[in-house]
């Protein structure tokens, strides 16, 4: 079995001393074990833990085996969890029964647990490529849609340098997305993070990002300067939307005007831009008053002008990044990461350098992270 | 996770019992909340205090929560919130939609009044 694969299992059996036994070998073989007496017991500690594999005794008094099959497959998180019963003898009738409730097999209780280990190892193989095979698909029809939630090239800006660096958790596009719009007089530069990473997410980030790309051109169509008002546009259409009911996005409009450099900024439920400024060395937070995409008609959107010196740095970046782990427990720590970009400025560091920093962390991180950084030419007045 | 403390004529009382509520739990506490705000048809008072860590599709259930009380003339509030989870959502600016208490007393004397 290759490397990675959870092993998460959950045995139900009233017999304590077959679920002692069975669970020593399971961990021995690498398998995490939690077990449970009863499906009552089971159908609890389902609620706070989500395993890899059900192992389920048939015979159990009280609720049994079936009895919990049926209100396991009545809960849509946990439907999909390959489950096998355990029975003491061979009988067709209840093995067509239990197969019916979609459980994956049988294993007899007097079958040599190597055997049993053996079988579970396999299964949750074929999950894992099952897995696999199933996001390369999503990547192949994403790709072939031709729908790109970030950039394939930098923009090319007079006076500026922007750059960005973005992991997709999982490889599964979606979630985080980043746009650049070039128009005339303007650069837009545009920041998202769709809330929860769902197999459907490219799709809705997809629309999301079609309303944001059509509000902004008709921002520049008709003359409507204010970024507030485009961000008030785009929650509008958002809001207004029942195919995007409950999908919620934090976004972070940036415009740079390109004959007068002045930088215009307007947040929705975003995180704090970090202004890095080199002559003083003080790295100041920028915050947005907005409401995230899609809460309320109303999101209370301002915007902001961000004066730039000559070689000051403004960084945006998504919640991915400030998501630590520590202790085996995870965290959000949104000063954290702040306290790291400014050690990385103190060394003297350039974007590039924390993208290679960010990229030697980035097996760690949970969620798709996205930065992007906008330098004022050190030369430009 | 979603397990009921108290049912009074004008609020429940429920806590969330999850430490790192992600992606894993979303949608069954999503699914779960909902429901309880169906069936009860009241303002729901969800007790944070075991949480330590929510990410977005969590926030996002939790959100979706609120908006569906809201539609129906009811309100989501929370109480206990741990230190970091209260700061992300002020960074965020959720704080500004959800009604957020210190702890389930100080929710109690509010909503009572």
């Amino acid at each position: 079995m290759s490397i990675g694969i959870s092993k998460n299992i959950l045995l139900v059996d009233d017999n304590p001393l077959f679920l002692k036994i069975l669970s020593q070998a399971l961990t021995t073989a690498g398998f995490s074990c939690h077990t449970a007496k009863s499906g009552c017991e089971a159908l609890d500690s389902l609620k706070a833990f989500k395993p890899d594999v059900i192992l389920s005794d048939y015979e159990m008094p009280g609720m049994n085996g079936l009895e919990f099959r049926l209100q396991v497959l009545q809960i849509d998180s946990l439907k999909e969890i390959p489950f096998l019963f355990l029975t003491a003898h061979e009988d067709e009738g209840i093995m067509y029964t239990g197969l019916n409730l979609q459980a994956i097999d049988y294993v007899l209780k007097t079958t040599p647990f190597d055997v049993i280990v053996a079988k579970l190892t396999n299964l949750l193989h074929t999950v894992s490529k099952q897995r696999e095979i199933t996001e390369r698909e999503i990547r192949k029809t994403v790709a072939a849609l031709n729908i790109k939630t970030v950039p394939a090239a930098m923009p090319q800006l007079n006076g500026f340098d922007v750059d960005f660096w973005h992991r997709s958790y999982q490889n599964i596009p979606g979630g985080d997305f980043i746009d650049f719009i070039d128009t005339n007089n303007y650069l837009f530069v545009v920041i998202g993070d769709l809330m929860g990473k769902k197999w459907k997410a490219w799709f809705y980030t997809f629309t999301y990002l079609s309303y944001i790309r059509a509000a902004i051109r008709f921002s520049v169509i008709t003359g409507n300067s204010s970024l507030a008002n485009t961000l008030q546009q785009i929650n509008a259409v958002v809001c207004q939307d029942e195919g995007l009911a409950d999908i919620l996005s934090s976004l972070s409009l940036v415009r740079i005007e390109k004959t007068t450099s002045r930088v215009i900024y307007s947040g929705a439920g975003d995180l704090p831009l970090l202004h890095y400024r080199p002559d003083v060395q003080e790295l100041k937070q920028v915050k947005s008053t907005g409401m995230l995409l899609g809460v309320l008609p109303d999101g209370f959107y301002t915007e902001q002008e961000i004066t730039m010196a000559p070689s000051d740095e403004l960084y945006i970046f998504t919640d991915g990044l400030i998501d630590i782990s520590s202790g085996g427990q995870q965290k959000t720590d949104y000063r954290y990461f702040a306290n790291q970009m400014s050690g990385y400025f103190q060394l003297g560091q350039s974007f590039n350098d924390i993208k290679y920093s960010l990229q030697q962390q980035a097996a760690g991180f949970t969620d798709d992270s996205s930065i992007i950084c906008i330098k004022k030419n050190s030369k430009h007045a | 996770m979603l397990k009921i403390v108290n049912e009074h004529p004008q609020y429940i009382l429920a806590k969330v019992e999850i430490a790192e509520a992600n992606l894993n739990y979303s949608d069954q506490f999503k699914t779960e909340l909902v429901s309880l705000l169906k069936d009860k048809g009241r303002i729901v008072l969800l007790n944070m205090e075991q949480v330590t860590y929510v990410d977005s599709s969590f926030l996002g259930a939790l959100v979706a929560g609120l908006k569906h009380a809201l539609g129906a003339g009811n309100d989501l509030a929370l109480s206990g919130l741990q230190k970091d989870v209260h700061d992300l959502l002020k960074l965020i600016r959720l704080d500004k939609v959800f009604k957020i208490y210190a702890n389930e007393q100080a929710a109690i004397a509010a909503l009572d009044q």
